[in-house]
C-alpha cells in the first residue's frame, strides 16, 4: 500500500493540470513517438519474431520513460493532461510492489517480479477475459478453467444475457451483471474445490457502476484483484479514477491494462512497443496498481498475435523487466477458436514470447478475439500456461526460432478468423473433460512443439 | 491530371501541407476545372490514401493529416466554385453522425472510420464516445444528416445500438436516416438483427458501406 499515499495528488492533477483539446494530445502523442523513434534508433526488424538484444530492450525503456514524463496522461473528464516529472515517476517505480500475494488458504499464490530469460516460472491465469458466456453454462465454462491445477487464479467472461435479459452496461443492469459474477464465479470455484482462488474482477464493470456494486459486502474482496485500465492512447476518465479511489479506500489490488492500437497513434510496431511501455509505467502511477498488463491490439484481426505485435510485446516486455521490478502480465488474444490448431500455436507463441521477455504473469486465453459467444475453453489456456512452465529459462535466441516455426501455423489464417467451436461442441458438460477430438488436436500440437524444441510436459 | 495526382501524394508523403494546397490553388489559376480537380485528382488521391492505411503501409496519424489537406484543398475548390457561381458542384459525397454509444469510451476505431470517412469525400460530424441514444438522434436531425454511425467494442454497449433504431421507429423517423454500425464485438448478423442497413467489420469497409448506402459509385 505504500504507493496509494498518491491518491490525492492524482485527483489534484485531473483537476489542475494544463488543459488541451483531446485531438491535440492524440496528435502530442503522434509526434512524440515519431520524434522518439528516431532519436533512439528503434526499428521493427521483420526477421525476427521477439527482440533479442538487451541494448535494444533498454534503448525502448529509455525512450518509453521519456515519452511518460514529456505527454503524461490525459483526463477526458476534465480535459487535462495530468503530468508528472521524472523524479516522480521514478519514486512510484521504485516503491511498486515486486512481489504480491493473492488468492487465500490454499489457493494463495505469490506473483514474483521476473527478468528476462529468468528460470522462474511465471504465475498463470486462466478464463475467457470478457468473452460474451452464455448465463446459463457461465459457471461450468469457468470450472473448466479452476479445475485445472496450472491456473493460479482466473478471470471471467462477459454475460450474453442478465437473467434472461439483454445486458446494458451504465444502467441498473451493470449492477445485476456484477453480481452474477460474484455468484456463478464463487459457485464454480467451490464447486472445483478452490474456494480461495484470486479472481481478476469486476469483468462485466464496464463502468464504475459494476465495480463499486460487485465489490462490497458479500462480493469480490482484497485477495482478488480489480482491472482499472487506460483507454487509447494513454488516457484516464472520472469512471476510471472513480474505480481507483474505491479501491485504494477498500485496499484491494488493482491490476491495470492498455491496449494501443497498432496503426493508430502509436503508429507501427516500435511506437506501440513505447506507448505500451509508457502506459504501463503511468498507470503505475496514476491507477496506483500492482499489476500491469498490455494487450496491443490489430486494427483489423482484433488480435495481439500478428507478428508485428508479437516483436512489439517482446520489445515492450523487456524493456521493463530488465528496468524495473514492476509486475507485469501479458494476455494472449488470438484470432482463431476451440477445436482449431492455429489457436495452440497462437498460444504458444504468445505464452513464450512472454514467458521469455521476463513476464511476471501469463494471462489467457480471449479465444476467436473475444467475441464470439462461447468460443473458449480450459484446454486452450491449460496449453498456454504449459507452454509458460516450459519456456521458462529458454533463451531468446531459442525462443526466437521456434516462434517463427509457431507462427507458420497460423499467421496465413489471421484474415481468416478460424472461429472454431463453442464449449458444448469441445467439451463434456457432465464430465467437463474436453471432447476426444478437441483432446487429440491438443495432444497433437503438444508433441510438435515438443519436435520443435518447446520441453513441455 | 496524373502529374497532379502524384504531385499530391507527394506532398503527402513529405507531409508538407502548403505545398499540397499550393498546386491545387496553382492548378485552378491555370484554369482547371474545379470539380473536375475535385472528382478526378483529390478523390483519387484519397483513395490511395485509403488503401495505403487498409494495408497498414501508413498510420492514423498520416490519415488524419491526409484528411486535413483534403479539407484545405477542399476549402479551395468550394471557394472558385463559388466565385464563378458555378451550381451542382457539392464536394461532400454525404453527411454523417459517427459515435461511440453509450457505455463505451473505446474511440480509436472510430476515429479511424471517422477520418477515413473524410478522407474519402463526406462531411463527418463526430460526436465522441459514451453517447446517448438521444445525442444522436438529435444531432443527425440538426445537421440534416444522411447517416448515423455508431461504433461499439463492447457486448453490453452494443443494445443502444438496437435502441436507437428502436427510437428511430417509435418516433416515426427511421426513414430519415441509413444506420450503419461496426467495431469489434459486432457483426453482419447482428446489424441484420437489430435492422440497420449497414455494417463495416473495419474502416474502408465503413467507407464502402456509406458510399453504397448513398448510392455512390
Amino acid at each position: 500500500m505504500k504507493s496509494h499515499v498518491r491518491l490525492l495528488d492524482i485527483l489534484d492533477k485531473a483537476e489542475n493540470g494544463p488543459i488541451m483539446a483531446e485531438k491535440d494530445f492524440d496528435k502530442l502523442i503522434s509526434t512524440t513517438v515519431r520524434e522518439l523513434i528516431k532519436k533512439y534508433e528503434l526499428k521493427y526488424d521483420r526477421k525476427d519474431a521477439i527482440v533479442t538484444d538487451d541494448q535494444v530492450a533498454d534503448a525502448f525503456f529509455q525512450a518509453g520513460l521519456e515519452l511518460a514524463e514529456r505527454v503524461g496522461v490525459y483526463c477526458v473528464s476534465t480535459q487535462r493532461r495530468m503530468i508528472f516529472s521524472r523524479e516522480e515517476i521514478l519514486e512510484a517505480l521504485r516503491w511498486a510492489p515486486a512481489e504480491l500475494e493473492i488468492g487465500r488458504g490454499l489457493d494463495r499464490v505469490v506473483v514474483r517480479s521476473r527478468r528476462p530469460e529468468d528460470p522462474l516460472v511465471p504465475i498463470n491465469v486462466g478464463g475467457p477475459f470478457g468473452t460474451p458466456l452464455s448465463e446459463e453454462l457461465y459457471s461450468q465454462i469457468m470450472e473448466s478453467y479452476i479445475q485445472e491445477p496450472v491456473f493460479d487464479s482466473v478471470v471471467g467472461g462477459n454475460f450474453h444475457t442478465i437473467h434472461g435479459r439483454e445486458p446494458k452496461t451504465h444502467s441498473p443492469w451493470e449492477v445485476l451483471l456484477a453480481w452474477r459474477e460474484v455468484e456463478l464465479t464463487k459457485a464454480a470455484a467451490h464447486r472445483a474445490g478452490r474456494p480461495g482462488i484470486s479472481v481478476g474482477v469486476v469483468e462485466n464493470a464496464v463502468t464504475e457502476i459494476g465495480e463499486l456494486s460487485g465489490t462490497s459486502f458479500g462480493g469480490f474482496g482484497p485477495t482478488d484483484w480489480h482491472h482499472v485500465c487506460f483507454t487509447s492512447e494513454l488516457k484516464t476518465n472520472y469512471s476510471l479514477l472513480i474505480k481507483v479511489a474505491h479501491l485504494v479506500k477498500t485496499e484491494c489490488i488493482i491490476h491495470d491494462f492498455c491496449n494501443p492500437i497498432l496503426g493508430g497513434h502509436a503508429g507501427g510496431p516500435e511506437g506501440i512497443a513505447l506507448v505500451a511501455i509508457a502506459g504501463v509505467i503511468l498507470m503505475a502511477v496514476v491507477n496506483m496498481s500492482t499489476t500491469h498488463s498490455i494487450c496491443p491490439t490489430h486494427p483489423f484481426y482484433n488480435c495481439d498475435t500478428a507478428p508485428e505485435i508479437i516483436w512489439a510485446i517482446s520489445a515492450a516486455q523487456q524493456a521493463l523487466n530488465r528496468n524495473t521490478h514492476l509486475l507485469t502480465t501479458v494476455m494472449t488474444s488470438p484470432v482463431s477458436g476451440p477445436g482449431t490448431e492455429s489457436l495452440l500455436y497462437e498460444c504458444a507463441t504468445m505464452a513464450t514470447t512472454a514467458t521469455v521477455s521476463g513476464t511476471a504473469r501469463i494471462d489467457g486465453v480471449r479465444s476467436a478475439v473475444g467475441v464470439v459467444v462461447d468460443h473458449v475453453s480450459g484446454l486452450e489456456a491449460r496449453f498456454n500456461a504449459e507452454v509458460a512452465h516450459a519456456a521458462a529459462g529458454l533463451s531468446r535466441e531459442q525462443a526466437n526460432e521456434m516462434i517463427k516455426e509457431f507462427q507458420k501455423h497460423y499467421v496465413p489464417l489471421l484474415d481468416k478468423k478460424p472461429v472454431g467451436k463453442s464449449f458444448v461442441e469441445v467439451y463434456d458438460l457432465k464430465t467437463l473433460k474436453p471432447l476426444p477430438e478437441w483432446q487429440k488436436i491438443y495432444d497433437k500440437v503438444k508433441e510438435d512443439v515438443i519436435r520443435l524444441g518447446l520441453p513441455m510436459k | 491530371m496524373e502529374k497532379l495526382i502524384n504531385d499530391l501524394l507527394n506532398c503527402l508523403d513529405e507531409g508538407d501541407m502548403d505545398k499540397a494546397v499550393g498546386i491545387a490553388k496553382e492548378a485552378l489559376a491555370n484554369g482547371a476545372d474545379p470539380v473536375d480537380l475535385f472528382q478526378n485528382a483529390l478523390v483519387p488521391v484519397m483513395t490511395t490514401v485509403g488503401d495505403r492505411f487498409s494495408r497498414l503501409e501508413i498510420y492514423l496519424p498520416d490519415l488524419i493529416f491526409a484528411a486535413d489537406v483534403a479539407k484545405a484543398i477542399k476549402d479551395e475548390v468550394q471557394e472558385v466554385i463559388l466565385k464563378t457561381q458555378k451550381s451542382g458542384a457539392d464536394t461532400y459525397l454525404g453527411k454523417v453522425v459517427i459515435g461511440s454509444v453509450f457505455g463505451d469510451v473505446h474511440d480509436i476505431g472510430k476515429n479511424m472510420v471517422s477520418t477515413l470517412l473524410e478522407v474519402n469525400g463526406f462531411q463527418v460530424i463526430d460526436i465522441g464516445v459514451n453517447v446517448p441514444v438521444q445525442n444522436f438522434i438529435s444531432t443527425a436531425e440538426k445537421e440534416n444528416a444522411d447517416i448515423i454511425a455508431m461504433s461499439s467494442l463492447l457486448t453490453t454497449s452494443m443494445p443502444y445500438m438496437a435502441e436507437l433504431i428502436k427510437t428511430l421507429d417509435g418516433l416515426g423517423k427511421r426513414d430519415k436516416f441509413k444506420i450503419v454500425v461496426g467495431g469489434g464485438p459486432v457483426s453482419a448478423e447482428w446489424a441484420d438483427s437489430i435492422g440497420a442497413d449497414g455494417y463495416g467489420h473495419d474502416a474502408q469497409d465503413a467507407v464502402d458501406v456509406c458510399k453504397k448506402l448513398l448510392a455512390i459509385q
